[in-house]
């Protein structure tokens, strides 16, 4: 089967450039894995029930109901278009995705706004193979640190629905690792919802380590009430073809989202980022920081975008990338993108695309080091990074099973 | 919201929103079918390969579909687009040999009086054809040539060119309106720099499209040979009209080795406009491009001069403003191809939406392999006047090069309450404080244009801004 539009941005550009979304083909052979290729650690004292988090996001819609949007093409406009008032020439001809803007702030609260990053097909698909959510539920005040990990298993999907609910004022040291520990082919998923209530701390790491031989598929989706935080830290080393998609919604006032990315890619391998964040409250923050080298004939597209929702006044809104291209034949895309319904925000973002400059060669030329050479240490430092950080021991295991394919002593440098 | 939309739509614009009969005037139906694209071919007495460009082209814009990406064009129906009006006037080379009505309309916009102070050359197009067409002697005797690009069609000396590069730089199948510009377009410009040619003075080009419902697909082509230098400057504008009219122009330039263009814009349609332009240059080897773009009017607009650089070390630089009031979508920005060693492109933008105007800032960046040790730069700066109005940014980059340099910053924002303070406290008004501080934050645009073209660009600022306030 082949999911399309996968990993959509909410705002196309030209469809000649190939960025507005990816595809994924899954080999029709691979069956589900079941429950045992998913691994749950720390969750004995949370573990909700199927249905929490719907409840959750429902409770949501009761606390959020859709607004009235007061932007061009807004309900107000179109009565006055239709009582001939206004002539269509005299209100702005809204794109498709501008009038999707419009709809979804006039109609949908945060039940029905809530998303992955990575489209309703794929969610649901995550959903299907996974067959049983894993569902944590942390009461107010409560703070536990879980652990999932999703593992390989040959010729197979292996996947987890885990839903999240942080009651008030509760913290959340989530770890999620997706490992191929055995030698194979297949799929590995990860669906992540969370609800942070108000005040909630969430600390999400997410590290994928899989082998060349497998396709990574990770998808998450957040709704932030008043003043909770959630940071999102991505690792992406492995895996032939990696999709990972993050959207989160900021509805609460002074709300606050992080996300910092990591990411390595060689050899011919893919990396499809989709992050979407929408800022709805006041005073709400989000920062993007995204840093990656892609070596050999890889490919990597970041869409990274900001939508800053009429209303979310004094609300600020940052991404940064940071590229390192380190062969000739890698294939950089990136469009970071800010959606600006509102006057009193700021919006900015940056990126830097380059290669190892020339200052820095000649620093290492005078110390015997080849351009070659010198390049291949910012792999290894990526590397190094992602083991000398790594949550657990089995994770870091992972990584250096990583590091020894494209380092030669990458276990005895990092000892 | 809805007070100062009002306003806006209400202020007066009676520079350019005045009309004249078309008595005389000849108006093909309305729509676009192979007969009126033949028949269109027939009345210009084009050689063959342009009438088969022609009908090749609206086949494609008849298989394309309408882009989705980007600003609705619902409201624009081409079964009630006439695309073909004549004005009751061949092109002449002296105002005075122009029927007054149309003189008058070009007086009022100041054209003659701008030939007269500081260009070398000028072309006035009213509708769909070239109405008048001059340039300085000493210009002639460099070797320049700038005529209709019609009549250089006609010229046994220049239609081979013609031939060889008309819509190469921007093919039919570029997109559905580049297919229908291929299709039906008239008028424009041909501008011929030999080698090693610098013309001091600018030439200028002026459309002026006055006739409800029609469309303008004005095509322009400028040849800059090798070492040689250009500036030329397009102006545009329309009256408002209660339907909709339609702009496809477009404009395709070829700079040699060595060679300098720069090509400034300002538009300023009128706001029932349409606005679907294609503007493009091919630069060779160590030549540079500048765009120098001010977008004012439109009810749409889709404006992204593209850059193609395929010579070692050629260069790019756009300059850009936009300006979304009251019922408009303004989609504009810039494509830039770096596509051969060493080439640099530089981009700087300013946007502005007030009055539940909408402003999309939209680029790309794209670094074939070829482009070893490239670098380009972009830069995004939009401004926010009120809560009613929205901006966009959404700028791409495809880098497949190693060594190449790629930086980019956008913010969005407001005028600052304590910049307003500030200049309230020195006895300014706040709308003049505003108004000052847009100006400001356009700078960097105007100070690239001649003097005249400053003051209109912070004139229609000033005209925009007006009714800013409540």
């Amino acid at each position: 089967m082949k999911i399309e539009n996968l990993n959509a941005m909410p705002a196309p550009t030209w469809s000649w450039l190939k960025m507005n979304s990816t595809s994924l083909e899954i080999d029709p052979e691979l069956a589900p894995a079941g429950a045992a290729a998913v691994e749950v650690e720390g969750a004995d004292a949370c573990r909700g029930n199927d249905g929490d988090f719907e409840a959750a996001l429902k409770l949501a819609d009761s606390r959020f109901p859709a607004r009235r949007a007061a932007a061009p093409g807004d309900a107000s406009d179109r009565e006055r278009v239709d009582a001939g008032n206004l002539d269509q020439l005299d209100v702005p001809a809204l794109s498709t995705y501008q009038t999707q803007a419009v709809h979804l702030e006039e109609k949908c609260g945060p039940a029905e706004s809530f998303s992955h990053g990575c489209g309703s097909e794929t969610a649901n698909y995550l959903r299907s193979v996974a067959q049983m959510p894993v569902v944590l539920k942390l009461a107010p005040y409560q703070k536990e640190c879980v652990t999932v990990r999703i593992n390989g298993v040959d010729g197979a999907i292996s996947a987890a629905d885990i839903q999240v609910i942080a009651g008030e004022h509760a913290e959340l040291d989530f770890i999620v690792a997706l490992d191929s520990p055995v030698i194979g082919t297949g799929l590995v998923g990860s669906l992540l919802s969370v609800v942070a209530a108000e005040q909630a701390r969430v600390n999400v790491t997410c590290v994928q380590t899989l082998d060349d031989s497998w396709t990574a598929l990770d998808a998450s989706g957040f709704f932030l009430d008043e003043g909770a935080r959630v940071h999102v830290q991505h690792t992406v080393l492995g895996a032939g073809k990696s999709v990972t998609g993050l959207a989160s919604e900021l509805w609460g006032d002074t709300s606050k989202i992080s996300v910092d990315t990591d990411y390595l890619a060689a050899r011919d391998q893919s990396r499809d980022f989709n992050y979407s964040i929408r800022q709805l409250g006041r005073k709400t923050e989000s920062n993007m920081d995204a840093n990656g080298v892609l070596t050999g004939a890889s490919k990597k597209v970041l869409r990274g975008t900001i939508d800053l929702v009429h209303g979310c006044r004094g609300s600020e809104g940052t991404e940064r990338e940071s590229v390192l291209l380190a062969n000739k034949g890698v294939d950089n895309k990136t469009v970071p993108v800010i959606l600006c319904d509102e006057d009193d925000v700021a919006g900015n973002h940056g990126a830097t695309i380059g290669h190892v400059r020339d200052e820095q060669l000649f620093y290492m030329a005078c110390r015997g080091i080849s351009a070659e050479e010198a390049e291949q240490l910012f792999i290894t430092a990526k590397l190094e990074n992602a083991a000398i950080t790594a949550p657990d021991e089995r994770i870091r295991a992972g990584i250096v099973r990583l590091g020894n394919k494209l380092v030669s002593n990458f276990e005895e440098e990092i000892a | 919201m809805a007070k100062n939309r009002t306003e806006v739509a209400d202020i007066d614009r009676s520079l350019y929103d005045f009309t004249y009969g078309e008595e005389g005037f000849e108006r093909l139906a309305a729509g676009i079918t192979p007969d009126i694209v033949r028949e269109i071919s027939s009345k210009k007495d084009e050689p063959e390969w342009m009438l088969e460009l022609r009908l090749k082209s609206l086949d494609i814009f008849n298989r394309f579909p309408n882009p989705t990406w980007g600003p609705g064009i619902d409201g624009l129906d081409m079964d009630n687009i006439v695309t073909y009006v004549k004005p009751n006037t061949d092109q002449k080379h002296d105002w005075d040999s122009v029927p007054d009505d149309i003189k008058n309309t070009f007086e009022r916009l100041g054209i003659p009086e701008a030939e007269r102070s500081y260009l070398a050359g000028v072309g006035a197009q009213y509708d769909s054809e070239l109405v008048y067409h001059n340039m300085q002697d000493t210009a002639s005797k460099m070797g320049i040539v700038y005529s209709g690009i019609e009549e250089a069609l006609h010229d046994p000396q220049w239609e081979p060119i013609i031939r060889e590069n008309f819509m190469t730089v921007i093919p039919p199948t570029d997109h559905k309106f580049a297919a229908l510009h291929g299709a039906v377009w008239s008028g424009g410009s041909f501008v011929y720099v030999p080698a090693g040619t610098k013309l001091d003075f600018p030439l200028q080009s002026y459309f002026r499209l006055n006739a409800k419902g029609a469309g303008q697909f004005e095509h322009t082509l400028i040849i800059v040979e090798d070492d040689a230098d250009l500036h030329f400057i397009e102006g545009c504008s329309a009256p408002k009209y209660n339907v909709a009219n339609l702009h496809a122009g477009a404009v395709e330039l070829i700079v040699g080795k060595r060679a300098h263009l720069r090509y400034s814009t300002i538009e300023n349609w009128s706001k029932n406009m349409y606005n679907l332009n294609t503007k493009r240059a091919r630069v060779d080897e160590d030549g540079e491009i500048e765009w120098i773009s001010g977008s004012f009017g439109s009810h749409v607009g889709y404006l992204y001069p593209m850059s193609v650089l395929n010579g070692a070390r050629a260069r790019s630089s756009f300059t850009g403003i936009t300006f979304a009031g009251a019922g408009q979508n303004l989609d504009t920005g810039c494509k830039v191809v770096l596509n051969a060693p060493d080439t640099t492109a530089s981009v700087e933008t300013k946007g502005i939406s007030k009055s539940g105007g909408v402003q999309t800032f939209r680029s790309s960046i794209v670094a074939t392999p070829r482009a070893e040790g490239a670098k380009a730069t972009v830069s995004c700066q939009s401004l926010m006047l009120d809560a009613e109005s929205r901006s966009d940014t959404i700028p791409a980059m495809d880098i497949r090069a190693k060594n190449v340099d790629v930086g980019h910053e956008a913010t969005i924002g407001r005028i600052g309450d304590d910049k307003i303070f500030y200049l309230m406290s020195r006895g300014i008004s706040e709308e003049e404080a505003r108004t000052m501080i847009v100006n400001g934050f356009a700078n960097p645009v105007s100070k690239e244009l001649p003097l005249e073209y400053a003051v209109e660009m912070n004139n229609l600022i000033k005209l925009e801004m007006e009714g800013a306030i409540g």
